[in-house]
């Protein structure tokens, strides 16, 4: 395997609030690997935004406290960077797209000019009139008709798929090595997702940038994502590859999830659906911070009180679990719904 | 706290040989676009444009559409949460459409509402108590410990424990907060209700929770349901039949089947496609329809078929004659000059991986 772009190592970040100390992340580690889309799963509050807003500095601090981490970036560390180095990087080699255009464009600026902007920002050489041009580009490349006229348009008139693309256009308009999709198509009607969808395969392609995708939306993962971290009261409790997290999941609260879910194209005898609630983050249960909602601990004691390692599986240790008794899962009845059946 | 029997089927099947129970003819729901100096109206939002469907005893009808289609809207009139425009409601056999608020009162507690939103939905200064106790309140059949009692015969009913009544909806989470909602609108027994978008505003393990919970609910108290919500699985799993909207009008209706194995509108078939299916194993053995643009404004639709100006298939005949909801020979009724059976959700047999 190649070096990786990106690597996430021990981060653990807090927040302080009125009623205690909320554990966004703990003790986070994951690699993103040049050209790939690493996916990254999990529900509201597992923490699944935290790492990345962390390392590009764009938590509040205070509440927000980083205890310890690092993030690698082509051999620096983001988290010890100044503000003026991580602004070159910001926007630059690493881009971000957010879930909503609407508050991530200034709505007093017409859209050409933001994309331009960011442009010229990184490229302090440029005149106005290049940005102009590559802006105009940028907004063809991402499907944006009649780009010359919306250059001038103001984000209000643009329509939320639209802005969307305006977003991503803005992404990739320094070539960035690393980008940051942050639920990029949750606001957004289906066909227009499937459209945003099919914008994002060609803004990669054009970039070969590595990719980070967060998002609640496991169709979504499965249709773009080379590898898979799926997260749970902010730990990484499985990773591995799309197909293996899809057909083989070794963690139960990835098995749950995919129990859980209503198939458009099958009919699914039952959803069976994890148990109780999302654990309070300002007092995790102890152990294996899943246990409480867990169909396969069964109650052993360990659970209750060892927080499981992520620790390899089979050949090749790319398939990672952080559950004590993985093994069983790999026999028992996992119901691999990722597999075909009869529609 | 009890969890919802997991091991049932959602779609209880449910012939429409069963009696009528909601039948909704020509309704429309215009809403006034003021403007000007003088407020005057300078145009409408035709949020329902002219919708005709039945609901039997006992089934679930799903209404799926994009945001702006008037499926919410359509649920609201036709509990006269809002005033129809025009059209005719009939409910129980009673034309409900131009009674007053008071003539409704008994009418309601039949036909019960569960909201998208959970947070916005209950009032944060009552107790579980006194959220559910509410509807039994108004109308006046709520007696001291018999009322106590049946508040915690309804939160047991939706899996909540009885200690909770005494608690404020702050104190739960999202999917509490939506069973606290559903025992609300359980309270006065009532024979239908409308579910508008009741499991969105969710993660995806709490949703099949309260998916389940309205199956068994369904079954236990024979329910009705008009189910709408814009997620095709959720909708999949949980209807009889399904009626898919656009632009304030029905595209097509039929048994789930019928919609998703074998659709015969061209944007039944964009939407079938357009969800992205959680398994990697069908990436790139499905058929892919983009469609281009973005839904027209519903103050200014297109002439004849409103989808026209987003369909691969459209002639000039589709921008003057309004395409009617009949069945073109495919066993159930499509709004499409030209509908035919395309199968977006089909694995081309060839290309399919084994089974794992």
């Amino acid at each position: 395997m190649p070096d990786p772009v990106l690597s996430i190592r021990d981060m653990t970040v807090e927040f302080g609030t009125e009623d205690g100390v909320v554990h966004a992340v703990t003790g986070v580690n994951y690699d993103l690997f040049p050209g790939e889309i690493l996916g990254v799963i999990g529900e509201s509050g597992a923490g699944k935004s935290v790492s990345v807003m962390t390392m590009l500095d764009l938590i509040p601090k205070p509440p927000g406290r980083v205890v310890s981490g690092e993030a690698i970036f082509k051999g620096r560390d983001l988290l010890t960077m100044s503000k003026s180095e991580l602004r070159d990087v910001r926007g630059g080699d690493i881009a971000m797209i957010f879930q909503d255009p609407m508050t991530s464009l200034n709505p007093v600026l017409k859209v050409g000019s933001q994309i331009a902007e960011a442009v010229l920002a990184h490229n302090p050489k440029s005149s106005d009139d290049d940005g102009r041009k590559r802006a105009i580009e940028l907004l063809q490349l991402v499907g944006v008709p009649n780009a010359e006229q919306r250059y001038d348009q103001y984000p209000h008139e643009f329509s939320g798929g639209m802005r969307q693309r305006g977003m991503i256009a803005m992404a990739i308009a320094n070539s960035p090595s690393v980008l940051i999709a942050d639920e990029p198509t949750t606001a957004l009607d289906v066909t227009i997702q499937a459209q945003i969808v099919e914008v994002l395969k060609t803004a990669q392609r054009e970039t070969h940038a590595a990719t980070i995708l967060i998002t609640h939306d496991l169709g979504l993962i499965a249709e773009l994502a080379d590898r898979v971290v799926v997260m749970y009261a902010g730990r990484v409790v499985e990773l591995s590859d799309v197909f293996t997290i899809f057909n083989s999941p070794r963690h139960p609260y990835t098995v749950g999830l995919m129990n859980s879910l209503a198939r458009v194209d099958i009919d699914k005898e039952a959803l069976l659906p994890i148990p109780g609630q999302p654990p309070s983050m300002i007092s995790p249960p102890p152990g294996c911070a899943f246990h409480p909602r867990c169909l396969h601990s069964r109650g052993r004691a360990r659970c209750r009180t060892e927080v499981p390692p992520l620790r390899p599986f089979g050949e090749g240790g790319d398939h990672v679990s952080a559950c004590h008794f993985a093994e069983e899962l790999a026999e028992a009845e996992v119901v691999g719904i990722g597999a075909e059946q009869p529609a | 706290m009890t969890e919802t029997a997991a091991g049932t089927t959602a779609a209880t099947a449910v012939s429409t040989d069963s009696p009528v129970l909601l039948q909704v003819e020509g309704l429309v729901k215009h809403f006034p676009i003021g403007g000007g100096l003088l407020r005057r109206q300078v145009g409408a939002v035709r949020a329902v444009e002219g919708v005709d469907l039945t609901v039997h005893r006992g089934e679930t009808l799903g209404v799926v559409g994009e945001s702006g289609c008037g499926k919410t809207t359509l649920g609201r009139t036709v509990m006269k949460l809002t005033e129809p425009t025009a059209g005719k409601i009939v409910f129980e056999d009673r034309d409900i459409t131009n009674l007053s608020r008071r003539q409704m009162r008994p009418i309601r507690r039949e036909l019960q509402i569960v909201f998208q939103d959970p947070y916005a939905s209950l009032n944060p200064r009552m107790t579980v108590r006194d959220i559910v106790s509410e509807p039994l309140r108004i109308h006046g059949v709520y007696r001291g410990r018999e009322g106590r009692l049946r508040v915690e015969e309804l939160l047991r009913t939706v899996g909540l424990s009885p200690e909770h009544a005494n608690r404020f909806p702050h104190e739960f989470s999202g999917g509490q907060r939506q069973r606290i909602g559903v025992a609300r609108a359980l309270a006065l027994n009532p024979t239908m209700m409308v579910l508008d978008e009741p499991v969105s505003a969710l993660d995806v393990s709490i949703q099949a929770q309260v998916v389940n919970l309205l199956s068994d609910l369904q079954k236990e108290f024979r329910l009705t349901y008009l189910f709408i919500a814009h997620d095709l699985s959720v909708v999949r799993h949980i209807s009889d039949r399904v009626a898919v909207m656009y632009l304030g009008k029905i595209m097509e209706i039929g048994t789930k089947d019928q919609i998703y194995n074998g659709p015969t509108h061209p944007y039944t078939q964009a939407l079938l496609s357009a969800v992205p299916i959680e398994s990697p194993n069908h990436r790139g053995k499905r058929e892919r329809i983009i469609l281009t643009g973005d839904v027209p404004s519903p103050a200014n639709p297109p002439s004849g078929c409103v989808f026209r100006t987003r369909c691969w298939k459209a002639q000039e005949i589709c921008a003057e004659v309004v395409p009617p909801l009949i069945d073109h020979g495919h066993g159930h009724p499509s709004a499409c000059h030209f509908a035919e059976i395309r199968r977006p959700l089909a694995i081309e047999p060839a290309s399919a991986p084994s089974t794992l």
